[in-house]
């Protein structure tokens, strides 16, 4: 038999306080970052008119409101339409940028940017840029002609900067084994280029999605009567604290986080395989 | 097929080609021609250049100044898919994407062959480089050595005018590596078609070629079989690039009418082949390889005068396996190194000993400087 081990003696860990605080200010910044979200939820169910505490009881019908008003639909339409065009329009201007960077081009750091540099605008600089900028061009403020135009511009770089690293990494000895192979420039893109960039351009499209579909202080420069759903949160919160305010937040916030992860996801495993 | 077609004709040839890359003169003014159905390496150090001229041959780097012929016919401004040219690159280059047999049809499709016609081809080629019923697997489910097999397969499927391989083998270990080395030349002898192949490894570019050009900064050092530049060769560099050899400066003490020559290396005589005839006092730089030299015990009388062998000391021995290796320093002259096989006799020999070391002139060569 083996004699009981005696119990190490005890450190006392010169850290003990930093780690406490460390840990209660982590604790702190999680509940400043969640604590509003979850207020939010709670409140969505809160069987009341009036928004905020005290709760009044459970119900559903503010979810029922959001989901069958007339306006509300027309909004979620217009978003999600806009945001899919734009995403597309975005990914795809980005995709052929891309492509293009990959060659030897003169001035090629200063046109890169060019193209990124957009993001340090300040938004509200932006927006009021387009209003100024679709004044000159006498076009009224429409969904499909100043917001579209106006989502593009703001997307496009974020595309860009997701997409361009992908497709920089693309190993173009493919692409010259397939040439050697025979294919000429659109059937290189086609068989090879594109199945293998195809995971991360739709990631980078879902990705340009959300920002449209969160847009807000551009499109409130630009935007005509077909409203987007930030621009309808916003003109509801303006009138007056309408009780369905935080049932809609979180439909919108479930709309975004969902398409985020979709993208997060497809974006990862397109990592993954590359 | 090109093995139809008549041998002794010129495949590539390649006229006064340059190439730099802003200042680097990565090809320096280079010609030569490769024959039909040859075997034709590109030897030569880290960045000498041979990938750049195997990429000119295969239209992915377009020629500073200078012609590069196919069959006759210029090249130069053919894009890669249209030259009669396929090339297997360094690190394959095989689609991730697609499995082994639509990687192999890929050319083929690129070029509209028939459906039946690209499947039975596809299935001889694979059954050409050993893969039957592998069609199916993925590119991440096969060997490494299965990889270049299918690589191989997708070269040669479309029966290119002449191959291109861009050191293919580098990335295998020894054993798959020689083995891979063997295979390569069944499937070129095979065929009868032209291998123009770059590397870096002296013995495989011995053990496969035809012929070899040796390069270095861009330039062609040495044209020739392998024997021909082992036996021959022309300049310092590939005297020290390809085998081992001891290389000693002298100066040329007589010139005799069989060619050989005896030169004098600071009090060493040495009698060896001179390739062009050198005036009396003339610098030279004979190429002693290692396993030229023989080595003996003892051996107290010399054979004085004739150029053919020195007394020496043993200051160092080495056990090799096959060989053993001997660093001798002679009474007067530089200090030789010699190979011997690994014989009972040899391995009597100590550190210390006193030694023979003798050679044939005709297995000297004797290089200007
Ligand atoms: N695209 C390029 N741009 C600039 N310089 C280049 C380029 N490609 C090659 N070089 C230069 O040209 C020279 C020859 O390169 P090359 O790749 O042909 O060498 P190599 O003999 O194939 O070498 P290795 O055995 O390392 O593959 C090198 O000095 C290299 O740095
Ligand atoms: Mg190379």
């Amino acid at each position: 038999m083996m004699a009981p081990e005696a119990p190490p003696p005890r450190v006392r860990d010169p850290y003990r306080f930093w780690r406490a605080a460390l840990l209660g200010y982590a604790g702190i910044f999680f509940l400043f970052l969640y604590l509003p979200l979850i207020v939010i939820v709670v409140l969505s169910f809160n069987d009341s008119d009036a928004t905020g505490f005290p709760m009044r009881g459970l119900t559903l019908k503010w979810y029922t409101r959001v989901l069958t008003t007339p306006d509300m639909l027309a909004a979620f339409a217009n978003s999600a339409s806009v945001g899919a065009v734009a995403a597309i329009l975005s990914t795809g201007l980005a995709l052929l940028l891309g492509l293009g960077f990959r060659h030897e081009l003169r001035g090629k750091s200063a046109v890169l940017n060019l193209i990124i540099m957009p993001i340090l605008l300040p938004g509200i600089v932006g927006g009021i840029v387009l209003l100024v900028f679709f004044g000159y061009l006498g076009l009224r403020s429409e969904l499909w002609t100043t917001v579209l135009v106006a989502h593009v511009n703001y997307v496009l770089p974020f595309a860009f900067l997701t997409l361009y690293p992908r497709l920089h990494r693309f190993d173009r000895s493919l692409e010259e084994a397939a040439m050697d192979l025979g294919a000429r420039p659109w059937a290189i893109f086609r068989h090879i280029v594109w199945p293998l960039v195809r995971p991360g351009v739709i990631a980078t499209a879902m990705f340009a999605f959300t920002l449209s579909f969160d847009e807000f202080i551009r499109t409130v420069f630009v935007t005509g009567y077909e409203r987007t759903i930030p621009v309808l949160f916003w003109l509801l919160i303006v009138d007056e604290i309408a009780p369905h305010l935080p049932a809609m937040a979180v439909v919108i916030i479930l709309v975004s986080t969902a398409v985020s992860l979709a993208a997060f996801l497809i974006g990862r495993r397109a990592d993954r395989s590359a | 097929m090109p093995a139809d077609k008549a041998k002794n004709a010129v495949a590539v040839a390649i006229h006064r080609v340059s190439k730099r890359f802003g200042s680097v003169a990565a090809l320096d003014d280079v010609s030569f021609d490769i024959m039909r159905g040859e075997f034709f390496s590109l030897l030569g150090p880290s960045g000498c250049g041979k990938t750049t001229l195997l990429r000119s041959i295969g239209g992915f780097e377009a020629p500073t100044a200078g012609d590069i012929q196919i069959d006759g016919q210029s090249v130069l401004h053919l894009a890669p898919y249209a030259r009669p040219t396929n090339m297997i690159f360094q690190h394959l280059a095989l689609f991730p994407h697609m499995n082994v047999r639509d990687n192999v049809a890929f050319g083929l499709r690129m070029k509209r062959t028939d459906a039946a016609t690209t499947a039975r081809r596809v299935e001889e080629a694979l059954a050409l480089v050993r893969l039957e019923g592998y069609g199916d697997r993925g590119i991440d489910q096969i060997s490494g050595g299965q990889k270049q097999r299918v690589a191989m397969a997708r070269a040669l499927v479309n029966d290119p005018a002449v191959l291109l391989l861009d050191e293919p083998l580098g990335a295998l270990d020894l054993q798959l590596r020689l083995q891979m080395q063997v295979e390569l030349r069944r499937l070129q002898r095979q065929l009868g078609a032209t291998f123009v192949f770059v590397t870096h490894d002296q013995g495989e570019a011995m053990a496969m070629s035809d012929r070899i050009a040796v390069m270095n900064s861009g330039r062609i050092q040495q044209i020739g079989t392998p024997a021909e530049i082992y036996e021959r060769p022309v300049n310092r560099f590939v005297a020290t690039f390809i085998g081992h050899a001891n290389l000693i400066e002298g100066r040329v003490a007589e010139q005799r009418a069989d060619g050989t020559a005896l030169i004098d290396v600071e009090g060493l005589r040495v009698a060896g082949t001179a390739q062009a005839l050198a005036a009396p006092g003339a610098s030279m730089l004979a190429v002693m390889r290692y396993e030229k030299l023989q080595i003996e015990a003892g051996g107290n009388a010399s054979v004085a005068g004739t150029g053919t062998s020195t007394l020496a000391t043993v200051s160092e021995k080495t056990y090799m396996g096959a060989a053993l290796r001997f660093v001798c320093r002679p009474g007067v002259g530089p200090t030789l190194t010699v190979d011997a096989p690994n014989t009972e006799a040899g391995r009597a020999i100590c550190e210390g000993d006193s030694v023979r070391v003798s050679w044939a002139a005709s297995e000297i060569n004797l290089l200007a400087e």
